[in-house]
């Protein structure tokens, strides 16, 4: 925290500089709170054009040359597999006090409980790339939810679709380097589900392969949440028509039902005031947009958290459920 | 209102790409009617008819083919175009399928060599080697350009060539200054407006000051709305922006904010608005093309 102190900017370095790492680092940069002072990545391809881009921002293609710049935090926006490795040795180097990691925060739970150690014997901010926690519609639901607009929560149904791979060639590997439907695509639910209903227990689950033999392309499960409440999950990433990714809840409830997705949310309930909010009812604009809404906000919130120096959430404590109940679905499908 | 009688009213794009900023479920609702070329060349035509007087869209395999329809209909009438380049989602997409940013750098540098636009090929060629980006994008823009060209109606003119939101942000948010006026230069020498998308429009008027860029040399497309619907960081700070603007050609879309204000009570806002050049508004059914158009010459050029 030291430059923090010399200094009322938030010194930042992004690691991995890919769709995601790019997006964090425009907005980060666009913040008056925050100066982006280096970026990391190990593709020369990369990293040549990147000199040429951020001119007054240190280029590196080693994690321990970002050691002595004073970093106060660093975004981990690496493919899945590499968080666990960059955030261990982040920690270990002493490089930066608060880590903000893409989502999931690891390939496995025990990976995600490591780092939980980790974040817990060092200090500092630590969180969770769950951009949907910063959607105006689920904060919306999670609002009412917590009102109890829908009486006795009894269960719910939850998706996560897109068409990123539905007309890719039968065989093609191309979908492995993201992992599987799971953590790319359903995660984002997933932890709407365990913020919205608490931790849930994975009763029958199905996992199936469209593309090749072994990779993970759609996921259906059955649930059960602590206060009773049971649900069913189905995911895709092959499904047609989903232009772009879409994330949803239908939730029921002993005074009614709610219907929540990324454009939306449809309140119907038998006492009290029924109603319907979109995106434009709800205040979504920001400081500066670049992706969708919630990235601004979440990065806000994220530097907002290392300034005041209060926690935030998702924390990689919170975060690590999702790669518990992915775990799960693994073990109960009899997959990995 | 400036000058009303000098708005551009265009048609927009989104529907043809079955995109709706409302709902999802709506976009997929239309059906697959509204991506056919014939019957999106038919929605832009009737949309001409009815007092629209050009078209923005994103470059893609889509809407050339659209302009190609267009062009066989041997129509006489003007048409001004205004082209979004890159059609991010394509790209994005594309990357998600060739392995990532270096794939779709090979799947880009194959598709410029096989276009044999010469002058795409031999400034593709010094910003590879020295991995120079305005290099690049002069390249990516020759190109561009020749597809679309080579697409359009013979009586249409491609007045601007804007830069995709996704650029724009960027470039602002990564100051980089260096690059967006290499950009207009380049533009403003081959003779088309250069433009920019952007949903930042407060921001980006506040950076094009700061780097002293001249705002009547450009156009922006950006969302205005009597809700505010996408206008970042508000409403009141991209009107005001608006008035600082004033010398560039801004073009308001989002005027209907996605369908969730009806034409008229949209026009209201608009009709007030100091400095507004044009208005781009998407359609998806021929009387929706017929009754939207003609509200919007009728209130807007007269």
């Amino acid at each position: 925290m030291n430059s923090m102190e010399s200094d009322s900017k938030v010194r930042v370095a992004v690691v991995g500089l890919g769709k995601m790492g790019l997006l964090h680092a425009s907005l980060l940069s666009a913040m008056p709170e925050v100066k982006l002072c280096a970026v990391c990545d190990k593709s020369k391809l990369i990293l040549r054009i990147s000199k040429k881009i951020f001119r007054d921002v240190q280029v590196v293609d080693d994690l321990q040359k970002l050691a002595g710049l004073n970093i106060d935090a660093v975004h981990v926006t690496t493919p899945i597999p590499s968080h666990h490795p960059i955030a261990r040795m982040l920690y270990s180097q002493r490089i930066a006090g608060n880590l903000f990691v893409e989502k999931t925060l690891a390939t496995n739970y025990n990976g995600a409980k490591e780092l939980c150690s980790l974040a817990e014997d060092f200090g500092g901010v630590n969180m969770v790339g769950y951009m949907k926690r910063f959607s105006v519609t689920f904060r919306k639901a999670k609002d009412l939810l917590d009102k109890h607009v829908l009486g006795e929560v009894e269960s719910f149904e939850a998706y996560a679709f897109s068409s990123d791979f539905s007309d890719v060639r039968q065989g093609s590997q191309v979908a492995g380097a993201r992992g599987g439907v799971l953590e790319d695509l359903g995660s984002h639910v997933l932890d709407v589900a365990l913020w919205f209903f608490g931790d849930l227990q994975i009763g029958s689950a199905k996992l199936e392969s469209l593309i090749s033999s072994g990779s993970e392309d759609t996921a259906s499960f059955d649930v059960k949440g602590s206060g009773g409440v049971e649900g069913h999950f189905d995911m895709s990433w092959c499904k047609r028509d989903y232009r772009m990714p879409e994330f949803g809840l239908v939730i029921h409830g002993s005074n009614g039902v709610m219907n929540v997705d990324d454009d939306g949310l449809r309140l119907e309930v038998s006492k009290g005031q029924s109603g319907k909010w979109y995106r434009h009812d709800l205040g979504d604009s920001v400081r500066f947009l670049l992706g969708g809404p919630e990235y601004s906000r979440e990065d806000e919130y994220f530097i907002k958290s290392v300034l005041g120096k209060t926690n935030a959430e998702p924390s990689f404590l919170t975060a690590s459920k999702v790669d518990y109940v992915i775990e799960q679905v693994r073990r109960k499908a009899g997959g990995k | 209102m400036g000058d009303s009688r000098s708005m551009s009213l265009l048609v927009g794009d989104n529907p043809f790409h079955n995109i709706s900023h409302l709902s999802q479920a709506r976009s997929r609702d239309r059906g697959d009617e509204i991506g056919n070329a014939g019957f999106a060349a038919g929605l832009v035509v009737s949309s001409m008819e009815n007092g629209a007087d050009g078209f923005m869209f994103s470059v893609s395999e889509t809407t050339l083919s659209i302009l190609k329809t267009i062009r066989d209909m041997n129509r006489s009438e003007s048409m001004k175009l205004y082209a979004i380049v890159p059609y991010a989602y394509e790209y994005v997409r594309l990357a998600t399928q060739v392995g990532g940013v270096s794939g779709l750098a090979r799947r880009m540098a194959k598709q410029v060599l096989f276009s044999m636009n010469f002058k795409a090929m031999a400034a593709g060629l010094k910003g590879v080697v020295r991995m120079d980006p305005v290099a690049l994008l002069k390249t990516y823009l020759y190109y561009e350009i020749s597809r679309i060209k080579s697409s359009a109606p013979r009586q249409a003119s491609l007045d601007s060539v804007m830069l995709h939101e996704i650029i724009t942000e960027m470039a602002l948010a990564l100051n980089m200054d260096w690059f967006l006026k290499a950009y207009v230069e380049f533009m403003v020498k081959l003779g088309i407006k250069p433009g920019f998308e952007t949903r930042n429009f407060a921001y980006l008027v506040q950076k094009f000051r700061e780097w002293k860029m001249d705002f009547s040399k450009v156009a922006i497309a950006t969302p205005f709305n009597k809700i505010g619907f996408q206008m970042n960081p508000s409403k009141e700070e991209c009107e005001k922006a608006l008035v600082e603007a004033g010398r560039s050609e801004v073009i308001a879309m989002s005027v209907l904010a996605a369908g969730y204000l009806r034409p008229r009570e949209a026009m209201d806002y608009i009709l007030n608005l100091q400095n507004l050049k044009g208005v781009v508004v998407g359609v998806s059914r021929e009387s929706q093309a017929r009754e939207t158009f003609k509200l919007l010459e009728g209130s807007l050029k007269t």
